[in-house]
């Protein structure tokens, strides 16, 4: 089945993020499709390219990375949810007039209308909440 | 078929009020998070009327220390049995 997944809680704050992940990983074991996590709330923070957790505790985006370049699963970020929440690409920094930039490929600064797309597109659309 | 998801104990948020109302008669509860508290003999009863359908998820009962101590109405499953429980229901609902 093609699975799509949307993910609403932050990272290290509540479980959401590390339930969302463990989930990932087994359906794409089973042999599903993940064809996308859409990151939108505070589920945004996922996606933070300066993020440097112990590094003896699960490194939630290099998880998310890695589901991409083992599987092509979709990384899409809500651009609404990010940009205020100081999470901005290489490009939304510069047209802001900012001079770091906090979000990088694999994630996708994308609009709401992706994840419509995505449930439309999906068999089941699972949501992880704080 | 819907399945329900509820990460919030029900000594903790009301929200399972909520999704036992939304629940139709043959869908399926799956407690995650701090909501497999609910799996509890003690908390169990906040879900009778949803007896027989209550899954709790061994991942989290396991990382509470919670393994075990299930009431006996309550099936477990892994997370393989949470896909599983994704595939049979038409959607999936998540309360939080």
């Amino acid at each position: 089945m093609r699975y799509g997944i949307l993910l609403l809680g932050a990272p290290y704050s509540r479980q959401a993020s590390h339930s969302a992940l463990r989930f990932a990983r087994a359906l794409v074991a089973k042999g599903h499709i993940l064809d996308s996590v859409f990151f939108y709330h505070d589920g945004v923070y996922n996606a933070a390219r300066l993020a440097a957790p112990p590094q003896d505790e699960p490194h939630l985006m290099d998880g998310w990375k890695a589901l991409h370049d083992e599987h092509g699963v979709k990384l899409d970020v809500c651009i609404a949810a990010a940009l205020r929440r100081g999470l901005l690409n290489e490009t939304e920094a510069s047209r802001h007039g900012k001079e770091g930039y906090s979000i990088e490929a694999p994630f996708a600064l994308t609009g709401l209308g992706q994840l419509v797309d995505l449930g439309l597109r999906c068999d089941r659309l699972i949501t992880f909440a704080p | 078929m819907n399945l329900h998801t509820l990460n919030r104990s029900p000594a903790d948020s009301r929200v399972y009020q909520q999704t036992l109302q939304a629940m139709g008669h043959d869908d399926q509860l799956l407690l995650i998070e701090d909501g497999v508290q609910g799996a509890l003999p003690q908390l169990v009863r906040y879900f009778e009327d949803v007896e027989g359908r209550v899954y709790a998820l061994k991942e989290d009962l396991e990382a509470r220390g919670l393994l075990g101590l299930c009431a006996d109405n309550v099936h477990v499953v892994d997370v393989d049995g949470f896909i599983e429980l994704t595939e049979q229901a038409d959607k999936t609902i998540t309360w939080y």
